[in-house]
């Protein structure tokens, strides 16, 4: 039977609340976790994040003391998930390892976003994103090799192929170009809202970490690196952004982000091979389920509307982590040398886009061209991991 | 798996001006080592386990006889850092003896080879964030350099990468039991210290 999160009840909130010892979950085993595992983890980690930063958002707007108070106490419950999900994450692993394991998410959850959704204009946006995020690994993984002497291979374990996607240095363009359009609420699929949601809050959480973390590295290239690619994660926050209308009303919002919430825990509690990160999932769906319910009383009452008026009748097909690897080839042979043009794209380089690289490059190579250019000092050729032959684009192959 | 082989850190063409950065990608190295004896079997695995033994010990040696002195020396705390770490490494150490005893078909080896993978992990991620940070802090460039040299010079009395079909029984015999091995290390990283 089909999952409808409105018509289940989970855990009354007052029982929601857990203490130290609940909170401390035994982190996954870095070196012999499934690699999906981990990327459910950072996504689920990035979705709690926006949805307490969401809250707050929301609680500056509301002069209703009591409503404030509710807001703060479905919060706290989240600020407790996100501490129970992100405390999942193991202290023996680097910065860069984590960093390997965000671009694996950002590649792999994009890739599937873009493959599923159903609105053309929306999945054009998913498909120019990923080829940026599929570079940002090839880039981050061969700064690994260089610090660590360890291979991207390792933490992504063939799921997911490492090598160039659209060069980074080419992702710098005019903010004026970084705006989409968005959505129109009225008609666009119910699905389509969770994705522009999902992927939204993914790239902010991967923009918070590189720009919190990037700077606790002390080689040079290393810290250059981050604050190259934390410009462009700022980048693809807007652009993600912009896709989702701004004529949904706050409590609409609100509803969106918790269905959203349900959505993701139950598509993960589906699929989770570790037991233990399996019942987290299972326990937070449950939890969710009354956030829900909250969430749609606000917006019956303030707004007057039916939330199954916005919602899809059932819960989508679940959100799947799994290989992309042809579809993502399909895209680095197709979709390479596209840029933005206002709201839309264009193979060429336009003035405005000439204009902001000549300015942010300074006429030197950017940390990524560096870091390429300091690997193959280091060890005379580049690190890559393609299982399905050679680079799609010609030009980006190997000599 | 990609078949591009990492070498390791003084055989790669880094400048080695800097014993933290030399040390972050020995621990590597160290990881991809115990990668190896994991994902092989019979031979293949005994050699690979010989050189990550070789590895540890040296590694272990040299940290100890050039690295820790100077952060117990020179970084403010740096008795209190350096003591938990030798704790560590006493324990890794005791694990890898036990561990070189054992036949590599031995039920109980996989299961130690884990339990010690773990604990060196732990270890070095515990050195590169309370004891490394505090010396490229208080280091000079002389004094990162000269600890890289001295690490190098203990670590080529052993050597510990693989050089398919020379691996033979005598190489390893003349290398002798692993408390020699360490006690080489340990002079040669003080000679090239100044105090041999």
């Amino acid at each position: 039977m089909p999952f409808n999160p409105l018509e289940q009840r989970g855990i009354p909130l007052d029982r929601q609340l857990r203490n130290w010892r609940e909170l401390n979950v035994e982190p996954i085993d870095p070196d012999r976790c499934d690699p999906y595992t981990r990327c459910r983890i950072i996504t689920m980690n990035g979705i709690e994040v926006e949805a307490v930063l969401f809250s707050h958002h929301l609680a500056r707007h509301t002069h209703d003391p009591e409503i404030k108070r509710q807001l703060a106490r479905t919060r706290y419950i989240e600020a407790q998930q996100q501490k129970a999900v992100n405390w999942l994450l193991p202290g023996v692993s680097s910065v860069l390892e984590t960093t390997i394991a965000y671009e694996q998410v950002a590649v792999d959850l994009t890739a599937w976003v873009a493959r599923m959704e159903p609105d053309p204009y929306l999945q054009q946006a998913y498909q120019f994103g990923v080829l940026e995020d599929f570079d940002h690994l090839y880039r981050y993984a061969n700064l690994y090799e260089m610090i660590e002497h360890r291979k991207a291979e390792s933490i992504v374990d063939n799921l997911t192929e490492v090598m160039p996607g659209r060069p980074t240095r080419y992702h710098h363009r005019d903010p004026y170009d970084n705006v989409r359009d968005p959505y129109d609420r009225t008609t666009v699929n119910p699905l389509s809202k969770l994705h522009a949601l999902t992927i939204m809050a993914a790239e902010q959480q991967t923009m918070n970490f590189y720009i919190n973390t990037g700077p606790t590295y002390m080689e040079p290239i290393a810290r250059q690196l981050y604050q190259e690619i934390g410009l462009i994660e700022e980048e693809h926050v807007t652009h993600y952004e912009s896709l989702v209308d701004p004529g949904e009303t706050w409590w609409e919002q609100l509803v969106n982000h918790e269905y959203n919430e349900c959505y993701l825990y139950y598509s993960f509690l589906e699929q989770e091979s570790d037991p233990k990160v399996k019942a987290i999932w299972e326990l937070h769906l449950n939890m969710e389920l009354e956030h829900l319910h909250t969430a749609c009383d606000l917006m019956r009452r303030h707004d007057g509307r039916d939330p199954q008026e916005i919602l899809a009748p059932e819960l989508p097909n679940v959100l799947t982590f799994e290989p992309n690897k042809q579809y993502l080839r399909e895209l680095l042979a197709t979709q390479m040398d596209l840029t933005t043009l206002g709201a839309g794209y264009v193979r060429d380089a336009h003035e405005r886009f000439e204009k902001m690289q000549e300015k942010i490059h300074g006429g030197e190579a950017p940390p990524s061209d560096r870091v390429m250019a300091e690997h193959d000092d280091m060890f005379g050729r580049e690190y890559r991991v393609v299982s399905e032959g050679e680079h799609p684009d010609p030009a980006m192959r190997e000599i | 798996m990609s078949d591009t082989y990492t070498p390791h850190a003084g055989d790669d063409r880094a400048a080695d001006t800097d014993v933290v950065a030399l040390l972050i990608r020995q621990h590597g190295d160290i990881r991809n080592l115990f990668d190896e004896v994991e994902q092989t079997s019979g031979e293949e695995r005994r050699d690979a386990f010989r050189r990550l033994v070789r590895l540890l010990a040296v590694h272990e040696t040299a940290e100890e006889e050039v690295v820790h002195p100077w952060a117990r020396r020179s970084v403010p705390g740096g008795e209190g850092v350096v003591k938990d770490r030798l704790a560590e490494e006493k324990e890794a150490k005791e694990t890898l003896s036990a561990l070189d005893e054992m036949d590599i078909d031995d039920q109980r080896f996989l299961p130690e080879l884990r339990r010690l993978r773990t604990a060196v992990q732990q270890h070095a991620r515990a050195e590169e964030r309370y004891e490394f940070t505090h010396i490229r802090r208080h280091a000079d460039a002389d004094a990162l350099a000269a600890m890289a040299r001295a690490v190098k010079a203990a670590e080529a009395i052993a050597p510990t990468r693989p050089h398919p079909g020379v691996e033979s029984a005598g190489a390893n015999v003349a290398l002798g039991p692993l408390a020699a091995l360490m006690d080489r290390a340990k002079d040669a990283a003080r000679k090239a210290m100044g105090k041999g």
